[in-house]
């Protein structure tokens, strides 16, 4: 054969083959006339469903399906639909580490992870941080204050600050100088313990007892015997599962009353509302106990949108509807819809291409304009202007280490179990007990 | 002073709860040779057959005899439908564990999904306070430490005075034997099965009704009591789980007035080990009802 036949031969041939490769990347790009690829993604739930936090991971399950019926509702994430799909750690550093590598494992289409309570965030973190997984953990522990996993975002202060601002609302607002803490053994409740320690000891509190107790016992009586002994003015507490249930109708029969209770926000949740309720009865706990929140002002279109997708999802989710005034469903919605709105911006499914616009998203980029619902944000990035959202839970602040926090707001449960407001810190007042407590 | 005094009246309480469960467990194993793990997932099964009777607006004390049916039916419904055919197929007692094991898991997961994982409560009557010294036990307290006392009263006579105990205390030495001498081995062992269901069934909803709250999550929770309780006082000896159940109980709490809570369970398990490394067999192997002659 002549050579020059041969290379005829292998043009014509190169012809269908470029133009099959150009189908190829074509599919497999991400271009800006919008994806091809459709696929669904999936949003992970990496929470306590059960073991004694099991009443953890439905809060957070509750803040992914409004998330994902708005997102869908408008197209999807960059085209793509999305999915809850829940992901149990149990509580336990033992069985979340294989839940964390399964998940990641068995769904390469994982969009972000929400969740990771301070029972697994410790471990589970760097695994996803290795996987270029994003995650909004709800995690106080200080060991994240100053992360550097680069996927992890939280928008939820660290726990000594649940604690400072208990210590304020004590000492400033109720006058109560002798404290008796009452916090799980569990390492998230614990997290409170010594930072409410400093910060009461410096501003002239006194601690009457600190009692770490082992949660799902049937019984603390004699917890509850010795506590009583030290006549303290209010019981600091976070025990979850139950616990606090227990623990409080005992100190109301032994004491012969409630006294006054402070807990963590934590207890604002209504199976833990509805766990106290039935035990120590809803006068009681409406007219003795108080608790700190994240500063949420429940209102704003951010929080309808949030409030009537929530509402819808009771088919998928009976409890749902119970969670709307749950600061850590409202804020693990926010970083759902946040991270939807960076693919939009990033035009990408790749984590590693969107993760970093997250931080746009949230902060917003100089001339952003806010928005407060995800289809009038998606259409601003899609009309190429600058988007920061404010969400159900309000503005988010990402610093250096993707933690974003909003202050505090002194809270109590009406008879329904709704939270209402009663009170808030100052900032010299939270300034005071941060710089008491070392914090 | 009278902080261990109301510690020990508290413990009174635990030891209640604990010796009905720790009875019927015992007597599963030493009757019918099943280490029954999936004990403690019946007994939360049963508190929320209760629960269910209860917030349907059915007393309290008539929800307790509901759980204990329910106990004794799905205890028996257990052994026959799972454990004898796997007994037959000559598994070992290893396998049987894991197989117990196995339907604990299935049993509580089924539970969950249907329950949910919340804590709950029974509606009972508060009932006031007792006082006696620095004891203060509510009425429904004295009422579980009674319904304990006359149900280990019951077992004992049924044990020692009729021809049903002395057949099971036959079973539990040698069955081979016993079937041999006429005994109806496998009637015996269905109604083992019903009876220590049932005080499976009584301690889960005592449990419920002592706590105030309860999940499904509580289920292991009690098994490790009862187990320890069943151990410390001679693996299969009904007397030794009473033993067992008094002593794990009062150490619970006394040990909680004295150190710390954080170390009540560490305390009382430490004691378990002791005994395990003086004497492995339990206090009261050899002794008890069940004991082989000799």
């Amino acid at each position: 054969m002549h050579p020059g036949a041969l290379l005829n031969l292998r043009r014509v041939l190169a012809l269908p083959a470029i133009a099959a490769l150009s189908v190829l990347a074509a599919c497999g790009s991400e271009s800006a006339a919008g994806p091809t690829d459709h696929s669904q993604l999936v949003v992970g739930i990496l929470a306590p469903f059960t073991g004694a936090d099991a009443v953890l991971g439905p809060a957070y399950y509750a803040a992914c399906l409004p998330a994902v019926r708005v997102i869908n509702a408008a197209g999807g994430a960059y085209g793509h639909t999305l999915t809850c799909q829940k992901f149990d750690t149990r509580g336990d550093p033992a069985d979340a580490v294989p839940a964390a590598q399964q998940m990641i494992t068995n769904n390469p289409n994982l969009m972000v992870v929400v969740g990771c309570t301070s029972d697994e965030a410790s471990p589970v973190v760097p695994i996803m941080d290795r996987a270029h997984v994003p995650h909004f953990c709800m995690t106080g522990q200080s060991e994240f204050n100053k992360s550097s996993a680069k996927y992890f975002h939280r928008l939820v202060p660290p726990d000594e600050f649940d604690a400072y601002a208990m210590v304020g609302s004590a000492l400033f607002k109720h006058n109560f100088k002798k404290i008796a803490l009452v916090f799980g053994n569990d390492p998230g409740s614990q997290a409170f313990v010594d930072p409410a320690t400093k910060a009461i000891t410096a501003l002239g509190g006194t601690v009457t007892i600190n009692q770490a107790i082992t949660l799902g016992q049937p019984s603390y009586r004699t917890e509850v015997t010795k506590m009583l002994k030290t006549h303290p003015d209010v019981i600091f507490t976070e025990a979850l599962g139950g616990t606090d249930a227990t623990y409080l109708k005992e100190v109301k029969t032994l004491n012969g009353s409630m006294i006054p209770v402070m807990g963590t926000s934590a207890t604002i949740d209504p199976a833990w509302f509805s766990a106290v309720k039935d035990a120590i009865g809803v006068q009681d706990l409406v007219n003795n106990f108080t608790a700190v929140d994240l500063g949420v002002s429940f209102s704003g279109p951010g929080y309808t949108e949030f409030k009537t997708n929530l509402d819808a999802s009771k088919d998928q989710f009976a409890d749902a509807p119970k969670y709307s005034q749950r600061g850590s469903t409202l804020h693990l919605y926010d970083g759902i819809i946040m991270t939807a709105l960076a693919m939009d911006l990033a035009k990408s499914k790749d984590r590693t291409v969107y993760n970093p616009k997250i931080i746009d998203i949230g902060n917003g980029t100089t001339g952003a304009v806010e928005y407060h619902t995800y289809k009038e944000a998606q259409d601003a990035i899609n009309a190429g202007k600058a988007v920061r959202w404010v969400g159900a839970g309000g503005p988010t602040n990402f610093n250096q280490y993707n933690n974003s926090q909003q202050g505090y707001i002194l809270v109590k449960y009406d008879t329904s179990g709704g939270e209402v407001q009663y009170d808030t810190l100052s900032q010299a007042q939270t300034n005071q007990v941060i710089t008491a407590g070392g914090g | 002073m009278d902080l261990y005094i109301a510690a020990f009246g508290f413990g009174l309480v635990s030891l209640s709860v604990i010796a009905i469960a720790a009875v019927g467990f015992t007597m599963q194993f030493g009757i019918t040779n099943v280490i029954n793990l999936a004990y403690s997932s019946v007994m939360i099964s049963s508190v929320y057959v209760a629960y269910a009777f209860n917030h349907a607006g059915v007393s309290i004390w008539l929800a307790l005899i509901a759980g204990a049916i329910f106990g004794a039916v799905f205890s028996f419904l257990l052994n026959r439908v799972l454990y004898t055919p796997f007994q037959r197929k000559g598994t070992s007692l290893l396998g049987m564990v894991i197989v117990s094991l196995a339907t604990s898991l299935m049993i509580q997961n089924v539970l969950l999904a249907i329950a949910g994982p919340y804590n709950v409560s029974y509606v009972q009557p508060s009932g006031g306070t007792i006082r006696l010294g620095a004891i203060v036990l509510t009425v429904v307290q004295v009422l579980v430490i009674g319904i304990a006392v006359v149900l280990m009263l019951a077992i004992h006579a049924l044990l020692t005075f009729t021809r049903l105990g002395k057949a099971m205390r036959a079973t539990a030495a040698n069955p081979t034997l016993a079937r041999n001498c006429g005994i109806p081995t496998s009637r015996v062992i269905d109604v083992v099965w019903l009876i220590t269901g049932a005080l499976c069934g009584i301690a889960g909803v005592v449990a419920g009704m002592n706590s105030d709250t309860f999940a499904v999550g509580n289920g292991p929770g009690y098994l490790i009591t009862i187990i320890a309780a069943a151990v410390l006082g001679g693996a299969g000896q009904p007397y030794g789980a009473m033993l067992g159940a008094v002593l794990i109980g009062e150490m619970t709490e006394l040990s909680a007035a004295a150190i710390s809570a954080d170390y009540k369970e560490v305390v009382a398990f430490a004691v378990l080990v002791l005994v395990m490394v003086l004497r492995p067999q339990g206090l009261l192997a050899k002794r008890g009802a069940l004991a082989a002659a000799g």
